[in-house]
């Protein structure tokens, strides 16, 4: 065997406070405009920080039209299918499908994989167990005897982890290899790298990405506030004066298939999946490590799995999610894989928030049109570079990227880092 | 192209209802003893169902060891780290400073966990009729437990394992609901072909016995309400089966090159040959009476370990014990096995542990390697008729002994996700 396969991208799918619509949104990050508001899900005016990027505005039934799922699954789930099923539509896979008579038809649903980042859950659940526990006082034999009369039998179906992953399975028939991955912050982007060694080792032929997360509601807010993670106004990457991150919510997606099937079957390409790289800091929940090492591994890892040098990297997208040790440490890492050489970077979570197991993909999303359009936006929110990070080529106006591939850098609790490598097609 | 690696189970650990330790569990498996009984952690006496699988004396402060990371850690958050650590120590080799960048981690997790009783106090606070209230959380004396929100985050265990045994290279945590501990030991054996790790702790952990957990399979009617004769409530493939009974626990394995185990001198129980992963795509509770989906799962493991059907001697099956598993599983089962069905030795250990969600399949994959090194099929428990419907030989009234060229572990998850794997004995293999 000479090459391995190759992998490319053939849809796009997304969701989140910006909007649902790719070109929209690129738009809306060239202008330097944020979605980050007052958060309107709740009554928040009296809460120290009441800002985040929230999909508002958006029926359910845009969503998924189908109403009687929506008692079914929960918000995280509307968006992780809704975006799934654009990039499905936009591959034309399913219409290729239909193409088939039906033992090849049998055989492509068997040979098509699912991979989803999921959040996991929220503590908005556990609101649904209080209308029992009010009445109980305490008492668990009381709770125990009467939590039926309260508490929807459909509860635990409706807050499964892996929801999208059975849903789109059950609404498409793909059989294939799968993931659930419930890794906070890298879900999303696991799915992706996940995907595409399933697609290389000839697990399955096709499969569809998707990273979804509602990171946020009234306790998790509430306490990441308290821990001093989240900023009260905005979100300003690598900025001197940066104080948190800002959630955002919504979901993205990606099909990936061989080269040669897309080919074959006349598929757009967006892009090329070269190779990903995982590594953890070992540092527990919350703590990183200020040099960068889990970073800057994740990335040697990524180069040697898309065999390409650091030299073809054409610009990066960094995770940026505005914490001050996180973006330190980030850039840290970034400078010890490129030295003094490093590409433009950016980062969107200024522009839609931190939709933590959504975020790798979205950002892997808007890498891919960034490479296409040859143009990194500047990050809108940067007023002066950190002076302890300089020299660090952010900007808050436009740079050019100096190569047809892009990084894109993905981090989360647990000291998790991912990496992920994609070559625009022209 | 390079010949692809052959991983090799070096390492055990277990944390179950009927052991915490992998030799007092096989050694009770093996003799058919009932982990099952009248739940004792909580007041379960007003609960429909008030019989569980409940992990016994297990001492989390000497698990854990370091009081200040026992904080951070839940109640199967001990398990895990007393699995992990067993299945180390048995591997003789642990990560190092120098090697830590080539261990890798993959841990199937349960549901984000929170304590009742922290739950009654934000219920205290924010819904104190019943109806949450978000403004709750700004009163004054409000209780701030930023280390119990630490634990409740869906990749704590992950977080606090790769922190305490040093393990820096690829983590993750997967969620398939009960396929979970089959799916990260498949997604484990792939890093490892992969390159992109020498050595992987993987394997599972979960506690779903608590008012909510309880509550929550209550609700969906799937639970066994034998309360009166807990030790025979979990019978998978008997006619009188009623459902399932919870399970916690946690399971590790130790997994790493075949090779460099060789050289190391290492002993090997068996390899990690086959993973198959798949979805039913059928309903999300039910499962297809056709077996289609576990069908492919199989098929996928057993060509992926690269033999055929007749080279299995042994399948532990996800044998929950509700009516429609069990059916499904054997017509599944009978699909892959073909005339070789009558020679296949099949047992749910559920029967004797109940059903540890996350944890199963980590557990049970452990329970396959210790069967083809000792060379015994664990019985099947608590059958007397056997179901018609499930018509494969049921390793009745007591163990086995049989050689095993080959074994196979199902775990069959909520929503329809499939996973199977196949172990070879090491004889075979060299």
């Amino acid at each position: 065997m000479n090459s391995p396969r190759k992998i490319v991208i053939t849809g796009l799918g997304v969701v989140c406070g910006a909007g649902l619509k790719i070109d929209a949104i690129w738009d809306a990050i060239v202008n330097g405009k944020s979605a980050i508001k007052e958060i309107s899900s709740w009554d928040a005016s009296r809460w120290p920080v009441r800002v985040a990027a929230e999909v508002t505005g958006v029926d359910n039934r845009t969503l998924v039209e189908d109403r009687k799922l929506h008692k079914m699954i929960s918000r995280t789930d509307l968006f992780g299918i809704y975006a799934a099923e654009e990039a499905m539509k936009q591959s034309g896979l399913l219409a290729h499908r239909d193409t088939l008579d039906a033992a090849a038809a049998t055989h492509f649903n068997d040979r098509s994989g699912i991979f989803a980042g999921s959040g996991g859950g929220n503590y908005g659940c556990y609101y649904e167990i209080f209308p029992a526990m009010a009445p109980a006082g305490g008492d668990l034999k009381k709770f125990g005897a009467q939590f039926s009369e309260s508490i929807t039998p459909r509860w635990l179906l409706r807050n499964l982890p892996n929801n999208v992953l059975c849903h789109l399975g059950i609404r498409h028939n793909f059989k294939g290899a799968n993931a659930c991955i419930t890794n906070q912050g890298v879900g999303g982007a696991l799915a992706v790298a996940e995907a595409s060694a399933a697609i290389r080792a000839g697990e399955a032929a096709r499969a569809v990405a998707v990273g979804h997360d509602v990171p946020f509601e009234p306790e998790t807010l509430f306490n990441y506030q308290r821990l001093g993670l989240l900023s009260p106004e905005t979100l300003r990457p690598f900025d001197r004066d940066r104080n948190g991150t800002v959630f955002g919510e919504g979901a993205a997606s990606v099909t990936l298939e061989t080269e040669t099937d897309a080919q074959a079957r006349g598929a757009k390409s967006f892009g090329e999946f070269l190779g990903s790289g995982c590594a953890t800091e070992a540092t527990g929940i919350l703590d990183i490590r200020a040099d960068g090492d889990g970073v800057s591994r994740a990335i040697e890892i990524a180069l040697a799995d898309a065999k390409i040098s650091r030299e073809e990297v054409g610009m990066i997208v960094a995770h940026g999610n505005g914490a001050s040790a996180s973006d330190a440490s980030e850039a840290m890492g970034i400078r010890r894989v490129f030295g003094e050489k490093i590409p433009p970077v950016t980062s969107f979570k200024w522009a839609y928030g931190n939709l933590v197991a959504a975020s790798g993909i979205l950002d892997l999303v808007f890498a891919l049109t960034a490479l296409r359009q040859k143009t990194v936006p500047g990050i809108a929110t940067l007023n002066f570079l950190d002076p302890e990070l300089a020299p660090f080529p952010v900007s808050q106006n436009v740079q050019q990227p100096r190569g047809d591939i892009a990084l894109v850098l993905c981090r989360g609790f647990g000291g998790m880092n991912v990496a992920l490598l994609v070559r625009a097609n022209p | 192209m390079t010949p692809r690696r052959r991983i090799a189970i070096t390492g055990i650990g277990m944390v179950t209802p009927v052991g915490n330790d992998a030799r007092t569990t096989w050694a009770n498996l093996q003799a058919g003893r009932s982990g099952l009984a009248t739940i004792r952690n909580f007041d379960a006496s007003g609960f429909p169902v008030r019989i569980a699988a409940e992990v016994k004396n297990f001492d989390a402060a000497a698990a854990v060891g370091n009081p200040e990371l026992l904080k951070f850690a839940t109640r199967s958050h001990g398990f895990a780290f007393a699995a992990a650590e067993e299945a180390l120590a048995d591997a003789g080799i642990r990560p190092t400073i120098s090697n830590g960048e080539r261990w890798g981690f993959c841990v199937g997790a349960g549901m984000m966990g929170v304590d009742y009783r922290e739950l009654e106090i934000v219920q205290k606070f924010c819904a104190p009729d019943g109806e949450f209230q978000p403004n709750g959380f700004l009163a004054e004396n409000f209780p701030v437990d930023s280390v119990a929100f630490c634990r409740s985050q869906t990749n704590a265990g992950l977080a606090l394992l790769t922190q305490h045994f040093g393990i820096r290279g690829y983590a993750t945590a997967v969620h398939t609901a009960c396929a979970s501990g089959g799916q990260a030991l498949g997604t484990a054996l792939k890093v490892l072909r992969r390159g992109q790790a020498d050595f992987m702790l993987a394997g599972g952990f979960d506690s779903m016995i608590n008012p909510v957990g309880l509550s929550a399979f209550c609700l969906l009617g799937a639970l066994s309400a034998d309360n009166d004769t807990p030790e025979r409530a979990s019978r998978p493939f008997d006619l009188t089966r009623n459902g399932f009974v919870l399970g916690e626990g946690a399971g590790f394995l130790v997994l790493e090159n075949w090779d460099s185990a060789r050289k190391r001198g290492a002993k090997i129980y068996a390899e990690l040959a086959g993973d198959g992963n798949s979805l039913s795509c059928y309903r999300i509770t039910d499962s297809p009476p056709d077996g289609d989906g576990p069908i492919q799962a199989m098929q996928q493991a057993i060509a992926d370990a690269g033999i055929s059907a007749d080279e299995i001697g042994y399948v532990n099956a996800h044998g929950t014990s509700t009516l429609m598993n069990d059916k499904s599983e054997c017509a599944a089962l009978r699909a892959v096995m073909g005339n070789h069905i009558g020679s296949v030795a099949v047992s749910s250990t559920k029967s004797c542990m109940g059903h540890l969600i996350a944890a199963a399949g980590a557990v049970e994959a452990g329970i396959c390697a210790l069967a083809i090194r000792d060379g015994i099929a664990p019985v099947n428990a608590n059958l007397s008729q056997p179901d018609p419907e499930c018509n494969v030989n049921i390793v009745r009234g007591k163990s086995q002994p049989m050689r095993i060229r080959a074994a196979l572990s199902n775990s069959l998850g909520f929503g329809g996700s499939n996973s199977s794997l196949v172990f070879r004995n090491p004889e075979e293999v060299e």
